[in-house]
């Protein structure tokens, strides 16, 4: 489940090479979904960070940096990518106990934002 | 007492009474009985190979739905389409991690490998998750009020049991996951 993730612009910066052509690859299709990341009450901080690091291969800096916007702002958005992608990174997400959902890009600029604190479902 | 979980060079060992082996075992099998599912959904054997179940819904439970949450927020359909192609690999993979969590507690040392600390970490998350709704855990406050019982002479009935157990969850969970950090670590 937790299989050969490769994501998100920190994983892509290493292997860019920088050639007009492979930008223009890297910008085509669509970028269109988030994944989300809701606080909640229960999770450890040391744990969500932990699987951020271990699940997207994030640095620590970068995964406590997320897990701190949970923690405050209520809600992350810790992935971008396909619809299919970030599909599949919920499922692992709720597979790991963390709460995840999935949006479309436009939908998480502010109208989501903040309100999930001490809201479930 | 319990002892916290260190990472070392043979993996990562803890320490349990048998009270408390004995203790996580019962709470790991609650578990697993509420993600198995009361029936068996589909008898399709295609279904069931790929792991759909069109017979899936949101779960009535509090606690089962913090476990088996909807992927969209606002997208009851849409949720509910993606929760007949998932769920069943969820509940299982879920069920897996806990039984074999489970399975540690049966030998002698507790010394974990890399695989086994993740079965620990995500069993312990589950049933933390599941006594935080019995507990009514809703915020960061309630969360603390809970975390004040520590006291095992306090345990005067079922709620400061369950608060006393949620506690020792937390501990056990927070140890192990600082010694899988410092596996992480050692790595790079």
């Amino acid at each position: 489940m937790t299989l050969s993730v490769a994501l998100g612009p920190d994983t892509r910066e290493s292997t860019q090479t920088g050639t007009a052509a492979s930008t223009d690859v890297l910008t085509a299709p669509d970028i269109p979904w988030n994944l989300v990341i809701w606080n909640d009450p229960v999770n450890l901080m040391s744990y969500v960070s932990y699987v951020f690091r271990s699940y997207f291969g994030y640095s620590e800096t970068k995964a406590n940096k997320l897990m701190m916007e949970v923690h405050k702002k209520g809600r992350s958005i810790v992935a971008h990518g396909s619809k299919e992608q970030v599909e599949q990174h919920a499922v692992a997400m709720h597979g790991y106990g963390l709460w995840a959902t999935v949006e479309k890009a436009t939908d998480g600029n502010g109208s989501g934002s903040g309100k999930g604190k001490g809201k479930r479902g | 007492m319990a002892k916290a979980f260190k990472y070392g060079l043979k993996g990562i060992r803890g320490y349990l009474e048998p009270a408390e082996r004995e203790l996580l075992r019962s709470l790991f099998d609650d578990v697993i009985s509420m993600l198995a599912p009361a029936k068996q959904a589909s008898q399709d054997p295609l279904a069931a190979l790929v792991g759909l179940d069109p017979e899936a819904r949101e779960p009535s439970d509090r606690a089962l739905r913090r476990l088996l949450p909807n992927v969209m927020k606002n997208d009851g359909d849409a949720s509910l389409e993606f929760r007949r192609y998932t769920e069943r690999s969820l509940r299982e993979s879920k069920i897996g991690a806990l039984k074999a969590a489970a399975l540690t507690l049966d030998r002698e040392d507790l010394v974990l490998t890399a695989a086994d600390a993740r079965h620990w970490a995500t069993a312990l998350n589950d049933v933390r998750l599941v006594l935080a709704e019995r507990l009514d855990i809703r915020d960061d406050a309630d969360a603390d009020n809970i975390h004040l019982m520590q006291d095992w002479s306090q345990a005067e009935d079922v709620e400061s049991y369950l608060a006393l157990v949620y506690n020792f969850t937390t501990w056990l969970q927070e140890s192990l996951v600082q010694a899988m950090v410092h596996s992480l670590d050692a790595r790079h």
